[in-house]
């Protein structure tokens, strides 16, 4: 079977575009596009107010109820939106299934970057701040110059973990028609019982959440103020609270 | 300074990748896809299940029987709603449906005739362990099979599936209507444990043989919506299931991907050879549940037709 | 009627595939976690292989164990063993870190007043570590229960197929009883789960409770 993987993995036709395939290639983009899309709205939504929250100390009980939507099968807001919205248009178009599968993956992206922006920026240590306000920053310097800086770091943190939520879900994304994806290997081989084309699939995948990890995980790293690089070592002992560990695991 | 065209290098990362994916995918959605040359099959979409991308009847067949070659194939479901809507919607342009569902009536859609027989025989016939098939069995299963009709299959679906009556209500509904059904209880004594697929016909049929062995004195049990086809004849292999309804032609593939055979008596004749030792097919009924290129009136209207060869006529 | 015991039977195949891989997960991880404490040398590499481990999608993962551990493509055990991969993932991080936050002087402490090692670490290190590796459980267990919906999708026995029985059936229109009923099972499983993590995290840190009451 692994020698069978490989076989599918280098035969040429599987990297290119016929009438009936899509290749390899494609479906990386198709991918990519699906999740950009929706990282990008939920860090719009989330990064604001998630630094909000955290600047202004209030609504913390909102991060927890949001918390909750992990709860929330996927797979069945996927099909329940599908069958909602997809009826609704007409012509050679995706967005029937595209929209749907966008909504679902913006609202799993949200917690994980909401909720680690609100840890950052409310593990500022209070002695900062109040140097800074010392200093004669207002509130919104304090956020800007300050706070955001410092919990840069758990920020990237939350979006490396969304960015692996969004390329998980949207692997599934592909179980509905007119999708791509790698996705679409997994579920194409499955019901062709071309079990290469589906763990193939499933390879792609994984190699591609690794890659992508590995970049935020650098950028992450970059992400730490030169002044600061240091103090966010694992520290044995110290302040793990159950909070940080929380905010620590959903960054996992 | 640092950190700002990080982010800022990071956003135009971003949003570069994203344009170009968007490029790419209209590109290749407009102008890409091989097939057609000028037909009027070049001009449209097909949509099927995954299988029937790589299936000798796909694609490839069309264009081996008909010189028919669409210009995308879209992966919808097995002949189930999604296709429907995508076919109604316009999402693509001719689709892969079966025979007996209810939605080609109800949406007015055209089946094209397939004279050169690209889609083989299906007719629906008894799997059942050969360890089990008593005599009693036999003959009431037989009596069903001269019974089905594929109109019965499709009376049967819109029952199902477009009215969500119980599967079971409406196989016993069915049996009740049948004039001749025979009361003498040949089956006493046997037991069995009868399978379905999962899918709404599959399930109806099993609960017909269901229903009609427990009436003839069989002690019955039902394991119904099991999977696909690799799950439950692992399920008749191993003995948690004695009996499921099956199709002639599929069945057939599923044993021997090479088959040739199209005409209903060469498919059953082939299938008695291909089946393992313990398994035989009962006689078939004439009920068929046949793969079809389906287009909707708007477009066999348009373009004139009523069989898949015509697809291979060149678009003015 | 059929529908109901079809259900519950769905119910019940989800409640042991969310279940009991965390519970192995756990199993596995203690002693991992406890490895990376006390050989600091181990936790790095320890934290990027488990790291490594979790950021494959749950669906990669489904299909890549059957050819890893020798079994048929589309074997149902092939869930459970994922599951517990990554709840192990999860969890070895946690029960390190809950290790770590025990503070130092009660470590000390707990030698002065004679405990071996094994001792220290059954009798206090652990207990003190209970609510982080509780929050740890919560999330594995949460996100467990999604996670075999999607199995549901390849085929599957548990509540995911309810997802795909609510499509089969949206004909002519959009049929919704079996896709609400499955999300809201799968809810309510997630709340069920999480409440009993909190409620053993309660029972089994009773000094927490009399501390806050002072």
């Amino acid at each position: 079977m692994i020698s069978d993987v490989f076989t599918w993995l280098n035969d040429p036709s599987h990297w290119r575009d016929s009438a009936i395939f899509d290749g390899i290639p494609t479906q990386l983009l198709n991918h990519l596009r699906y999740s950009v899309i929706a990282l990008l709205i939920a860090a719009a939504i989330a990064l604001p107010l998630g630094l909000l929250i955290g600047h202004t100390r209030r609504g913390g009980w909102f991060v927890s109820t949001v918390n909750a939507i992990r709860a929330i099968p996927t797979v069945g807001l996927l099909v329940l939106l599908a069958v909602m919205i997809a009826p609704h248009f007409h012509g050679r178009t995706d967005l029937g299934y595209l929209i749907p599968t966008e909504i679902v993956l913006v609202i799993i992206a949200i917690p994980a970057i909401l909720a680690n922006t609100y840890a950052g920026v409310q593990s500022v240590d209070p002695e900062v701040r109040d140097a800074a306000a010392g200093m004669g920053m207002t509130g919104s310097q304090v956020l800007w110059h300050v706070e955001l800086p410092c919990s840069l770091p758990l920020v990237i943190s939350g979006i490396r973990s969304a960015t692996l939520q969004v390329i998980a879900t949207a692997t599934i994304a592909s179980y509905l028609p007119l999708l791509g994806g790698f996705g679409r290997f997994i579920y194409d081989g499955y019901h062709q019982q071309d079990y290469a084309q589906m763990v193939s699939g499933g390879v792609l995948v994984a190699l591609l959440a690794m890659i992508a990890d590995l970049l935020l995980a650098t950028a992450q790293r970059y992400a730490v103020s030169r002044g600061i690089s240091g103090r966010y070592a694992k520290s044995a002992g110290g302040a793990t609270t159950v909070a940080t560990v929380e905010a620590e695991v959903s960054a996992v | 300074m640092k950190r700002k065209t990080l982010v800022i290098a990071t956003a135009v990362a971003a949003l570069s990748v994203t344009l170009a994916a968007c490029g790419k995918s209209s590109k290749s959605d407009s102008g890409g896809g091989g097939g057609g040359g000028g037909t009027i099959a070049g001009k449209m979409i097909l949509g099927g299940p995954a299988e029937l991308q790589t299936r000798a009847d796909g694609p490839t067949g069309l264009q081996k029987n008909y010189g028919v070659s669409f210009q995308a194939f879209k992966v919808l479901d097995t002949g189930g709603p999604l296709t429907v809507t995508a076919l109604k919607n316009g999402q693509v342009d001719a689709a892969d449906l079966f025979t007996t569902d209810p939605a080609i009536k109800a949406n007015n859609f055209v089946v094209l005739t397939d004279p050169k027989s690209n889609f083989g025989a299906q007719n629906v016939l008894p799997l059942i362990n050969k360890a089990k098939a008593t005599d009693g069995v036999k003959q009431v299963l037989n009596f069903i099979s001269t019974k089905l009709t594929t109109d019965v299959l499709i009376e049967l679906r819109t029952k199902v599936e477009t009215n969500k009556e119980d599967p079971d209500q409406a196989a016993q509904e069915w049996l009740a209507s049948l004039s001749d059904l025979p009361t003498s209880t040949p089956a006493k004594g046997a037991s069995l444990t009868i399978g379905s697929a999962n899918f709404p016909e599959n399930v109806v049929l099993a609960d017909i043989y269901a229903e009609a062995l427990k009436g003839a004195g069989a002690s019955v049990k039902t394991h119904l919506n099991i999977g696909a086809r690799e799950k439950y004849i692992a399920a008749l292999k191993d003995g948690s299931i004695d009996l499921l309804p099956e199709y002639s032609g599929a069945l057939l593939q599923y044993y021997d991907k090479n088959a040739k055979v199209a005409s209903a008596t060469d498919v059953y004749a082939s299938l008695q050879k291909a089946l393992p030792a313990n398994l035989i097919v009962l006689d078939q009924s004439a009920a068929e549940d046949q793969d079809a290129i389906v287009v909707t009136k708007g477009t066999a209207d348009k373009y004139k037709l009523t069989s898949i060869a015509d697809l291979a006529n060149k678009s003015s | 009627m059929d529908h109901r015991s079809e259900d519950l039977g769905f119910l019940w195949d989800h409640v042991w595939l969310s279940a009991v891989p965390v519970i192995i997960g756990l199993v596995i991880a203690l002693p991992l976690g406890w490895l990376a404490r006390r050989y600091t040398w181990t936790y790095p590499p320890l934290m990027s292989i488990t790291g490594l481990l979790y950021t494959i999608p749950s669906i990669a993962l489904f299909v890549i164990v059957p050819p890893l551990f020798g079994l048929k493509s589309l074997d149902p055990l092939q869930v459970p063993i994922a599951l517990t991969v990554y709840s192990v993932a999860l969890l070895v991080r946690v029960v390190a870190d809950g290790l770590a936050s025990v503070p130092d002087e009660v470590t000390q402490a707990a030698t002065a007043i004679g405990f071996g090692r094994m001792r220290r670490l059954v009798s206090v290190e652990l207990p003190i570590a209970v609510p982080v590796i509780a929050a740890g459980l919560r999330v594995a267990t949460v996100s467990n229960v999604s996670l075999v919906a999607v199995a549901g999708t390849i085929g599957m026995d548990n509540l995911g197929r309810l997802f795909d029985q609510g499509v089969q059936l949206s004909t002519p229109t959009a049929y919704y009883p079996p896709i609400v009923l499955g999300i809201v099972l799968c809810v309510l499983l997630a709340l069920a789960f999480d409440v009993l993590i909190v409620l053993g995290n309660r029972l089994l840190t009773p000094w927490r409770r009399a501390v806050i009451s002072q």
